[in-house]
């Protein structure tokens, strides 16, 4: 008994001696990460996946230990702005088919801290300063360069992926194209029909251009409003709408330096209610969505980025002078107070749409059928809200034949067009197209990956056809590369080793079913203004899941591979 | 005379103490929403953001510039005008609150109704049969019914009913509250009164048939607290020393479930109603966003995301409103039926 007794005292105190030597020894040391996310679908329901499939491909190379945390969308705008986020996912999609809008925002010292990496150097803002003020595209094809090749040395971002758009429709329906800026309702062709159902789940916060600057608002003043030049059909050539042409400086349209640009009107141009449209009716408008300066709005692109200025002593207005109608009434010049290379695109965006001598100069336009009046190809006619938008011909539009060129003889080629709003997401979508009979003629964006794979196994016995296509959306993670800043990731070897880490094949193949491309640099490669100036620099520095490459760097950096028995012991315990 | 006196006084009171309530309720949600973290003018910009002179104009504009106090008082004389503010986020900015709201709130109403409707008559029905017939394998089921019902995830009832009902039998319409372009003529905004204001049975038709798969949805979740409740009350009637009395006097059973069971079996059910419909409006968020109904319950959804502070406000002291008037009612409704309750 004695013997037991001690043979158990002895084994218990191996035991413990064993134990204790094992978690006195350094553990192995694994890079903690937090990578933050939206969780209350801004970016759409593939957010959770999305971090997830990223955490792992992290964590895969075995050195690092990512945590994943996530706020709504509010609260992570402010968390970001204000410097307490790491390490974090965000999305872009941009205001104008401009390269710039791909790299200035993110690298620039004025822009970086909103997007949470406050990203500072003193060379690339002054290649910034040189691509948006110059005309010469050998200039500008120079600084795209170099600005893509610092982002991949610096790594404040790590391009992910560029989106998709998607339609699926009724397959004899015509002309369902998923333009990369607008998607324009008035060139669908329903054959034997003058009319056509879309249904969609997105909505609009208004229908005022002054006020409008969500998607969906967008793509509606789109259809009822007009601007000065806008997109081809299929493409993101720019051409003349309520304009003759559009201004270059090879047509003598845009000045030397870039700062005057002058558009010449159409003639006896009206808008649908037969009020006339002329220069003094654009400098007006363009005038109000200034003044207005609604918040949320898109007007700063104009007054701040378009360098029309916003001037108190002027009512509010652009500079004295900035906007400037010449004696016939048809001939408007924009004089800018510095040269801004991408001014065509901003107007042709919705913000620069022309409205009324009469519409209210002061507030925003109410959204009510009769007082929206527009020069567009529709009018609305029918709207009852969070439900139903009716839109039909306008018989007074300016340019039919605009499309002529293309194969497209009139628009708009439907008279009337009836655009559902389902709150109840992608699957109300999908089953409009799933009941017989059908709900909806065309379906169009925010289907899931899976609703999508779902209509495109039934397509055949649906008599559908499913599009989907390039968006100019890009999604990228973030670091917070403040200096001074506690929770910033200031060492570029850490950076460098995420970046060796990432594996977008795994994120197009896992989250979005194939449907998105790989991106490697923030300059998407797939449109006519983006094509030229692409570099794929993280393809060619950083890979996909080179865990050799990222562990070599954790290596020198001090973290070890793998469990040991410690880890397990510790783990249990 | 004495009884209807104190009946007055009862509700009048209860009225009185109502509006205290809801002020009470609305400063501690202002309050609280400005102690929150998350910056309502930052998530207006979906995308870009602006310049920070931009962001600065926006919230004085917005009166967010001002101190705490300074925007409650302006915002709470508004509310003694009937005015809810603006809505500050970036799904509704600009638009009136109170117009949001009673854009919405008649779907929501006409929803709650139909789903009350079929959840007390589903619920009574079968916590009676339950109740009368403790212990058989009728109980069994009722019981069973009751538990399972209402653990079932609204959102997984909803779509199940979809895909049964709406594309694969093509019976019903699988979402909305209406189709086509041809709405009814707008007096209280709930489709099924309207096209009855308007005498058009064909509207009320399409109106009707729009809400069966979502009142029905809602319904029989609700249900299940009917089913057990009613079952409850029923086994205590029914083993209550007046129901034994009266079988001594050789009443029926069936008698003496129909004619005092039952009755007595309903009281606290009634008063149980009020606390029902807080849960009704909570359940209608799920089914709202299932059916593509845009009710209040949406409205708030989207209103939380956004920090859009007007608008939660407004929904709130909405919500209260209405919870306070029908619990009201009920308990009105309560004492009247049971004498005791006002003592």
């Amino acid at each position: 008994m004695l013997y037991a007794v001690v043979a158990v005292i002895v084994v218990a105190i191996i035991l413990i001696g064993t134990v204790a030597v094992i978690l006195s020894t350094p553990a192995p040391r694994k890079y903690q990460l937090d990578l933050w996310f939206n969780s209350d679908g801004h970016y759409g329901d593939t957010e959770d996946e999305l971090a997830t499939v990223l955490k792992n491909s992290i964590e895969a190379c075995g050195k690092v230990t990512v945590t994943l945390k996530s706020e709504i969308w509010a609260d992570f705008r402010q968390s970001r702005n204000q410097g307490e986020l790491p390490f974090f996912l965000l999305g872009w999609y941009p205001d104008y088919s401009d390269t710039d809008d791909y790299l200035a925002p993110f690298l620039a010292s004025t822009g970086s801290p909103s997007f949470g990496s406050f990203y500072s150097n003193a060379t690339v803002d002054q290649w910034v300063t040189d691509e948006q003020t110059t005309t010469n595209a050998a200039i500008r094809a120079d600084r795209f360069t170099k600005l893509q090749d610092k982002l991949a040395a610096d790594v404040p971002y790590i391009p992910l992926f560029s989106g998709y758009s998607e339609a699926a429709y009724v397959s004899n329906v015509l002309n369902v194209e998923l333009h990369p800026i607008m998607f324009k309702l008035f060139i669908i062709d329903k054959p034997n029909s003058a009319e056509f159902n879309l249904s969609t789940t997105d909505d609009i916060t208004s229908l005022d251009p002054a006020l409008a600057y969500d998607y969906f608002s967008i793509e509606l003043v789109n259809q009822i409003f007009d601007t000065l030049i806008t997109y081809e059909p299929v493409e993101t050539r720019l051409i003349g709408s309520l304009a003759t042409t559009v201004p270059t400086v090879a047509n003598g349209g845009v000045s030397a330096d870039g700062k005057n640009y002058t558009y010449v009107l159409r003639p006896n141009l009206k808008f649908s209610d037969g009020t006339a449209l002329n220069a003094t009716v654009v400098k007006r408008s363009i005038d109000r969505a200034i003044r207005i300066n609604d918040p949320g709005g898109a007007a700063f692109l104009l007054y701040d980025f378009g360098k029309l200025g916003r001037n108190a002593a002027n009512g509010n207005n652009s500079n004295p002078g900035a906007i400037e109608v010449q004696p016939d009434d048809l001939t408007i010049t924009f004089h800018l107070s510095a040269p801004v290379a991408f001014f065509n695109d901003l107007i042709a965006f919705s913000v620069s749409s022309i409205v009324p001598w009469n519409y209210n100069q002061n507030a925003r336009q109410p959204d009510v059928v009769g007082t929206v009046v527009g020069s567009g190809p529709y009018t609305l006619t029918g709207y009852v809200p969070n439900q139903q938008f009716v839109l039909e011909k306008n018989a007074l539009y300016n340019t039919p034949s605009l499309y002529s060129t293309f194969g497209i003889p009139t628009i708009p080629v439907d008279d009337t067009v009836t655009v559902n709003l389902r709150s109840g997401g992608s699957t109300a979508l999908k089953q409009d197209l799933s009941v017989t009979p059908k709900l909806a003629d065309v379906v169009y964006r925010t289907l899931t990956p899976d609703d999508l794979r779902d209509l495109q196994t039934q397509a055949t016995s649906l008599g559908l056809t499913v599009d989907i296509a390039a968006s100019p959306f890009i999604r990228y993670l973030v670091f917070n590369v403040q200096p001074g800043n506690p929770v910033a990731i200031t060492d570029l070897r850490v950076r460098q080793a995420i970046a060796y880490s990432v594996d977008r094949q795994a994120i197009d193949r896992d989250v979005f079913r194939n449907n998105v491309d790989p991106l490697y640099s923030l300059v998407p490669p797939g449109f006519s203004f983006s094509a030229p100036y692409y570099k794929p620099v993280f393809q060619t520095e950083y890979g996909d899941a080179a865990c050799a490459d990222a562990n070599t760097i954790w290596t020198q950096l001090g973290y070890a591979t793998s469990f040991g028995t410690r880890d397990l012991i510790a783990r249990d315990l | 005379m004495a009884g209807s006196r104190s009946l007055l006084a009862y509700a009048v009171t209860r009225a009185a103490l109502a509006i205290p309530m809801l002020l009470i309720l609305l400063t501690a949600v202002f309050f609280i929403l400005r102690i929150l973290p998350g910056d309502p003018v930052l998530a207006l910009y979906g995308g870009r953001e602006p310049p920070r002179e931009v962001l600065e104009e926006a919230r004085r504009q917005l009166g967010l510039d001002k101190p705490p106090w300074v925007q409650y008082v302006s915002y709470m004389s508004g509310v003694f005008r009937g005015d809810l503010g603006l809505s500050i986020g970036e799904f509704y900015h600009g638009r009136p609150v109170i117009g949001e709201i009673a854009n919405r709130l008649p779907a929501t109403v006409e929803l709650s109704i139909g789903s009350m409707f079929i959840a007390s008559v589903i619920g009574i029905l079968t916590g009676v049969v339950g109740g009368a017939r403790r212990d058989t394998k009728t109980d069994v089921a009722v019981r069973l019914y009751g538990t399972i019902i209402y653990v079932i995830p609204i959102f997984w009832l909803g779509i199940l009913f979809q895909i049964v009902f709406a594309i694969w039998l093509g019976w019903l319409p699988p979402h909305g509250r209406w189709q086509g372009t041809n709405y009814p003529r707008t007096v209280t905004g709930m489709y099924t009164v309207d096209s009855l204001l308007e005498g058009n049975f064909d509207h009320f038709v399409i109106a009707a048939r729009h809400l069966v798969l979502p009142c029905l949805t809602l319904g029989l979740v609700l249900s299940g607290f009917f089913t057990k409740t009613v079952r409850a009350n029923m086994i205590r009637t029914m083993t209550a020393d007046y129901t034994e009395a009266t079988r001594a006097r050789g009443v029926p059973d069936r008698q003496v479930v129909r004619r005092h069971a039952f009755k007595n079996a309903l009281v606290p059910v009634v008063t149980l109603l009020g606390l029902q419909f807080a849960i009704l409006f909570a359940g209608a968020v799920l089914t709202e966003k299932t059916f593509s109904i845009d009710g209040i319950g949406l409205l708030l959804l989207q209103s939380v995301v956004s920090k859009d502070m007007t608008m939660i406000q407004g929904v709130v002291v909405i919500y209260a409103a209405i919870i306070v008037l029908i619990s009201l009612i009920i308990d009105i409704l309560g004492a009247a039926i049971d004498p005791r309750i006002r003592l």
